[in-house]
């Protein structure tokens, strides 16, 4: 009995102590990785747009795979100069975060990869400038997959075909809802998109 | 080993050659598979585990008369989870870049063979200042292992170093798959256990853990 009493004070007493240091560093240490990550996703933001000269704000919210993604409108003196959303495509082993921007006339100007965890040295070529680069000055409709030499659609990486497809589809839902968002009166060849499987 | 005449050298070479925790307790192989498909990534996440190892082996070794044997298990657990979640949120708020490679695998030393094995066995018997060289050590093998295998994987398998280029295109793929952590891993301790033969007389890693 005594035995238990002693166990039991050793263990309450060293659960206790490192309950308290977790807690001390968590209430030291979490509003600056709050304010690290407001000021890096701004900064993200801002690459994507970076002749906005106005703070960019979230104009709305938009979801896809379950999972909640803000856009945004970025402007210089009050004009639009891009439209901006987060998005994410189902890869072969996790979801592939990104960040799209359309330029005015609705035609992606960038396209960047935020966070993903594909196969290294398969999967993570789809960071690679060579097939981010195809996604700029691609409208809606020429976001289609293709295996094999396109330079009007894009072209899947080879080994990589599923996380290609994952970025493809993230940019794809991303573009699709910024033009029904900001494309009133454009004419989208949205109808006409043919999905590659 | 004796708390009375401890000698510093020889914890030292213990850590880094003779019971090097990848290549001759074969400890903690998960991680070491899982982050050396780089050396980036190894020598980051072995920077990481030499910090956490020193400190809980100086923590243990200050508890060590006041943890009760019969609970010495969780208590060493509480005090590595207690490390680790340390190392995590301060990394988290103060090293952005790093932690954004890091960040991943910071939390998985919490079930590290290794840190757990260097508390029992040597923390948990020694003072303060063996058990903190004891971890260092320990932590510098581990750290020069996963370099070890970042170099030989990443080159092979990406025909770059630490993120440069070097040879074009990718000479062997496989090496940097899981699997090839494993072919990696053999090779490497093999060739160690050949040198060890050969050159001073040892007779190789005799053990296997997981």
């Amino acid at each position: 009995m005594k035995d238990l009493l002693k166990i039991t004070v050793s263990l309450v007493a060293i659960f206790v102590a490192a309950g308290l240091i977790m807690g001390l560093t968590y209430k030291f240490t979490s509003p600056i990785k709050f304010q690290a990550e407001k000021k890096e996703k701004e900064e993200a933001l801002k690459e994507m747009a970076p002749t906005a000269t106005d703070p960019i704000k979230p104009s709305g919210k938009w979801s896809v795979h379950g999972k909640n993604f803000e856009y945004y409108e970025a402007t210089a003196s009050s004009k639009p100069v891009a439209f901006i959303a987060s998005t994410a495509g189902k890869g072969y082993s996790s979801f592939i975060q990104m960040l799209v921007s359309l330029s005015p006339d609705l035609k992606i100007s960038d396209v960047k990869v935020l966070s993903m965890n594909e196969t290294p040295g398969l999967g993570d070529q789809v960071l690679e400038k060579s097939f981010l680069d195809q996604f700029k000055g691609k409208s809606l409709s020429q976001i289609v997959l293709i295996k094999g030499e396109t330079k009007e659609n894009i072209q899947a990486i080879s080994g990589a075909t599923i996380s290609s497809r994952g970025v493809t589809n993230g940019i794809k839902d991303a573009v699709q809802t910024l033009v029904d968002k900001y494309g009133a009166g454009i004419k989208t060849a949205s109808q006409e998109v043919t999905h590659e499987h | 080993m004796s708390t009375n005449s401890v000698n510093y050298g020889t914890i030292f070479k213990n850590g880094i050659f003779g019971e090097n925790p990848v290549f001759r307790l074969a400890l903690s192989l998960c991680p070491a598979v899982a982050v050396t498909s780089g050396v980036k990534n190894g020598f980051l996440m072995g920077v990481a585990v030499l910090f956490v190892m020193t400190m809980v082996n100086g923590t243990v070794s200050l508890l060590r008369n006041f943890i009760n044997p019969k609970v010495r298990i969780p208590s060493y657990m509480f005090i590595i989870a207690t490390w680790v979640t340390v190392t995590d949120q301060v990394m988290a708020a103060t090293q952005r870049s790093v932690y954004k490679e890091m960040g991943l695998y910071i939390v998985l030393i919490v079930a590290f063979a290794i840190v757990l094995s260097r508390a029992e066995m040597f923390a948990s018997k020694n003072k303060l200042l063996p058990s903190l060289v004891d971890g260092f050590a320990m932590g510098l093998g581990f750290l020069l292992a996963l370099v070890v295998l970042g170099i030989f994987r990443e080159f092979l398998g990406k025909g770059s170093l630490w993120g440069n280029q070097i040879l074009p295109g990718k000479p062997v793929l496989i090496m940097i798959m899981p699997a090839g952590g494993f072919f990696a891993m053999g090779l490497v301790m093999g060739w160690l256990n050949w040198i060890d033969r050969k050159f001073f007389g040892g007779t190789g890693a005799s053990s296997g853990g997981h």
